[in-house]
């Protein structure tokens, strides 16, 4: 009579456990095949606890070499691709078995040489063992196994700095056989970080062993470009080492694998030569050279795979933070380019993230790029991607918009964005993701800038009151990226927005900001109180909010503060200040020269002798807004700055090498003389 | 600010620009925020008329030689509100613009025929007639000399019965922030109507009513 079928996977640990060889074989051949590029298949049986019994095969000194092969490669399997994979295999503890089976040999060897479970002494088992020749297949199996493991990241670190390590690193890559060759390649991608990494790796020949590589098989080629790179990469000395290898030949080499049929040598061997490029400014840095990476990396995007993804991050990598790339890119049409791929939908998340990125480092500084982006009208398309599933895509759509968004030219037209718009950013405030608030308080900080038409949208939909929450953030990269987006947006804002943020924000909250433990949270602070204090002149009382506060913190600031970029917002806020009535001139006035301070001391004075030509010149309009010649006690005002030696000092800067200072200068004292020498 | 409609505006061609070898040097009056006021003489043949005129600095970076900001126009008398432009400005600084404007259609004739309107420009004339001006260090220079030059309406449309062809040589002055310009419109030579050489435009810093100079400032991300 038929029972009801029991599927397989309910007895596969009992097989993989059987002592029957034969049942084991089979057993780990039919989980090999069934996880082989299945990632739901590999999770189940992950979850099942399959890799442990899969591990035991490899562990198990009673094995012969065709299970070993079977079970390493089904471990290579569980771990290509899929890091829950790697992950189990590492805990199953199959890492050392692997290693030692690099080393594997047709001959029987004592039980106790097998008994190695560390590099080192798998090592010392090498050094009195002659041949890799033999077991090849169980070799292969390992390596491409291992292979697979340091593709993640979740692969231990291989130590660089112990001289052990580096001989076995050396043997691989001195092999005859291609696996472990790659296998020493790939170490090498994974783990090398350090500059004291790259030095050591360097001199122990590293650079001409991974060189030789390049006339390889295709995985060599690949491996050891990708290799190369992660020994040159931000390290001018071992890039010099670098070109000047073979007489320069190696370089050559690498050049010539910019135009390989394969489109995967092509991008590395870009990556290669843009690691060069970024490391030094001595080397690659012709208009022909930097050209064919643009066009090269350009033509890459049209591969519908990883290249075509990584080409835009290789790209972003080419023209970061480089004037002279973004005017290059722009006449290669790569705003075009990447605008076009945009259009075809749906993108993966990668592409579509790296696109971003690429538009957003395209645009971050000439107008030019910005404008034709605006003109290709995508933008609808960056902002629906606000909302993808996937946090690096929406995170990578802000830094694209904060870009685009720095054209105060398109700001001043009023409809860079949508109302939309503006409220999917406000949402992002709340964003479950650090790195998409951030990216999201940038944008904002920018369109608040001239929000004339939305500043209501945002206000509506609580952007005030996300920001100000964002200013008590543990977390100071939000907080100085919210008190940011508030500074800009008070500048040149209306009454009423004004008041909004003032009593969302509160003045015990601002003067608590201005002594925040970060500096540029400090100045940013400072930057907004400024802003708030200017516009019509009863703004600024804002700085006389709750007994003062914010002046009183403002000066403790100022008095204390060693960096420069706080002492010029912290002047400025007093010059705004300076500019109202006598009580506010003269509450300036007790906060520059308290009654009890030594007169030679005083801060102030410091500041007028500033290396920085910006607080020289902040600190004498405060001079000049407190002797105004109609202001009624600007002469008890000038008889205390000449007691306070500020007069005397003013004079000396009549000549200041800066033209502002110097016609400052010339402006306060010429208010003085008004009323005498004194 | 606009002018009456003349004829159509034509294309803006782009200007070359030689390198120059001192860094400008920045005029604290001369940045975002700042506000000036004035007039700007439109009068014509027909009759004497003003605009009043105020001009917001918007953007300001020195490295490019750029400026931008609006200049609202008022009592306009075709327009029931202000009328308000966004501009953008050349900073002349012999590095990324020099003073041949080499764009619409401004001849080399014509700007020297408008840079010698203001005397700030007479000691340079040389110089600029020789070499145009290349070897000229503007960096201790106290006054910059600019073209500004209207780009859109933002408060209203393009069929309100003005123009912003034409384009402004600008000289702004670092010890006080007032500022004189001269309107140069290549169409206004063509029309007997409104032909009105050297519009004049004359600003000063204005303060909101305070007793002094006060300072915004932003910072993009």
């Amino acid at each position: 009579m038929p029972t009801a079928s029991t599927s397989s996977s309910d007895h596969i640990l009992d097989r993989l456990a059987s002592s029957d060889g034969e049942v084991k074989l089979k057993a780990v051949r039919e989980v090999k095949n069934q996880i082989i590029g299945n990632r739901t298949k590999k999770l189940s049986y992950i979850k099942l606890g399959a890799v442990p019994a899969v591990t035991a095969a490899i562990a198990d000194a009673d094995s012969d070499d065709v299970l070993i092969v079977q079970s390493a490669a089904a471990l290579g399997s569980f771990a290509c691709g899929v890091d829950a994979g790697v992950r189990a295999v590492l805990d199953a503890g199959a890492f050392p078995h692997l290693i030692r089976l690099l080393s594997a040999s047709d001959e029987k060897v004592n039980s106790d040489d097998r008994n190695v479970a560390t590099v080192k002494t798998c090592l010392s088992w090498l050094r009195t063992n002659v041949t890799l020749r033999d077991g090849r297949l169980v070799v292969d199996a390992a390596a491409r196994s291992l292979r697979m493991i340091y593709q993640s990241k979740l692969a231990p670190k291989y130590e660089f700095l112990k001289e052990d390590n580096i001989d076995f690193l050396r043997s691989l890559l001195k092999s005859e056989n291609e696996n472990l060759t790659v296998l020493g390649a790939g170490i090498v991608i994974h783990s090398c970080e350090t500059s004291d990494e790259q030095n050591n790796l360097c001199c122990a020949g590293f650079l001409e062993m991974l060189t030789s590589l390049l006339d390889g098989s295709l995985s060599q080629r690949d491996t050891s470009l990708e290799s190369l790179a992660a020994i040159i990469r931000n390290n001018p000395e071992v890039v010099s080492k670098f070109v000047d290898l073979h007489t320069g030949r190696a370089l050559s080499s690498v050049i010539e694998l910019t135009k390989d049929r394969f489109p995967r040598t092509r991008l590395l061997a870009c990556l290669c030569l843009i690691c060069v490029k970024n490391s030094s400014s001595c080397y690659l840095q012709d208009m022909g050279t930097k050209t064919k990476l643009v066009y090269i990396l350009l033509e890459l995007l049209d591969d519908c795979g990883q290249v075509g993804d990584e080409a835009s991050f290789a790209f972003s990598s080419l023209i970061a933070d480089k004037e002279d790339m973004h005017k290059l890119a722009f006449e290669a049409n790569a705003i075009d380019k990447f605008c076009s791929i945009l259009q075809k939908h749906p993108l993966h998340p990668r592409r579509l993230e790296g696109v971003f990125l690429a538009l957003g480092n395209l645009c971050s500084k000439l107008e030019c790029c910005r404008s034709r982006f605006i003109s290709l009208q995508v933008l609808d398309l960056v902002v629906d991607a606000l909302t993808h599933d996937d946090t690096s895509v929406r995170a990578a759509a802000c830094v694209c918009l904060r870009s685009v968004s720095r054209s105060i030219k398109t700001l001043s037209a009023g409809h860079f964005l949508t109302d939309k718009a503006v409220i999917t950013l406000v949402q992002l405030l709340s964003d479950h993701s650090n790195n998409v608030q951030v990216a999201a308080l940038g944008v904002i900080s920018n369109i608040a800038i001239d929000f004339s038409l939305h500043k209501s949208v945002f206000m509506q939909y609580g952007g005030i009151k996300e920001l100000v929450q964002l200013t008590k953030s543990m977390d100071s990269s939000l907080r100085l990226n919210a008190i940011w987006a508030l500074r800009n947006m008070v500048f040149h804002t209306d009454k009423i927005c004004k008041e909004v943020i003032f009593v969302e924000l509160t003045a015990s909250a601002i003067a608590s900001l201005i002594c925040d433990p970060e500096p540029s949270v400090q100045e940013q602070t400072m930057g907004l109180v400024r802003n708030f204090v200017h516009g019509c002149i009863y703004s600024v009382e804002y700085a006389f909010a709750e007994d003062g506060i914010i002046l009183d913190a403002i000066g403790r600031q100022l008095q204390k503060s060693s960096k420069v970029e706080i002492g010029i917002q912290g002047m400025y806020v007093l010059v705004n200040i300076a500019s109202g009535n006598e009580f506010h001139k003269e509450s300036v006035m007790q906060l520059l020269f308290p009654q009890a301070e030594n007169e030679s001391h005083s801060f102030f004075n410091q500041f007028l002798q500033s290396n920085n030509w910006h607080l020289r010149s902040a600190s004498i309009w405060v001079i000049v807004n407190l002797t105004v010649p109609e202001s009624p006690d600007a002469f008890s005002r000038i008889m205390t700055l000449r007691r306070f030696g500020i007069v005397s000092q003013i004079q000396s800067m009549v000549n200041d090498s800066h033209m502002d200072v110097k016609l400052r200068a010339r402006h306060a004292l010429g208010q003085i003389s008004t009323f005498g020498d004194g | 600010m606009p002018v009456r409609v003349l004829e159509s505006s034509t294309p803006s061609q782009i200007s070359g620009a030689n390198s120059g070898h001192s860094s400008f040097q920045a005029c604290t009056l001369l940045g975002v925020g700042q506000a000036f006021s004035g007039t700007q003489n439109v009068s014509s043949l027909q009759k004497d008329e003003a605009w009043r005129v105020n001009v917001r600095i918007q953007g300001c970076d020195l490295e490019h030689g750029y400026l931008c900001g609006t200049m609202e126009a008022l009592n306009v008398p075709m327009a029931d509100t202000p009328v308000v432009t966004f501009w953008e400005g050349e900073i002349v600084d012999t590095k990324n613009f020099t003073f041949f404007t080499g764009k619409w259609e401004a001849t080399p004739e014509d700007d020297i025929r408008h840079w010698t309107k203001f005397q700030s420009f007479s000691p340079l004339m040389g110089q600029v007639e020789a070499d145009g001006g290349k070897s000229l260090d503007l960096s201790n220079y106290p006054y910059i000399f600019m073209r500004w030059k209207e780009q859109y309406f933002v408060n209203v449309g393009t069929d309100c019965g003005l123009t912003i062809a034409g384009f402004y040589y600008v000289c702004f002055s670092c010890s006080d922030g007032s500022i004189s310009g001269f309107y140069y419109d290549p169409n206004s030579r063509f029309s007997s109507f409104s032909y009105c050489p050297f519009q004049k435009l004359e600003l000063k810093s204005t303060n909101d009513g305070r007793s002094g100079f006060s300072f915004p400032s932003y910072e993009l991300q």
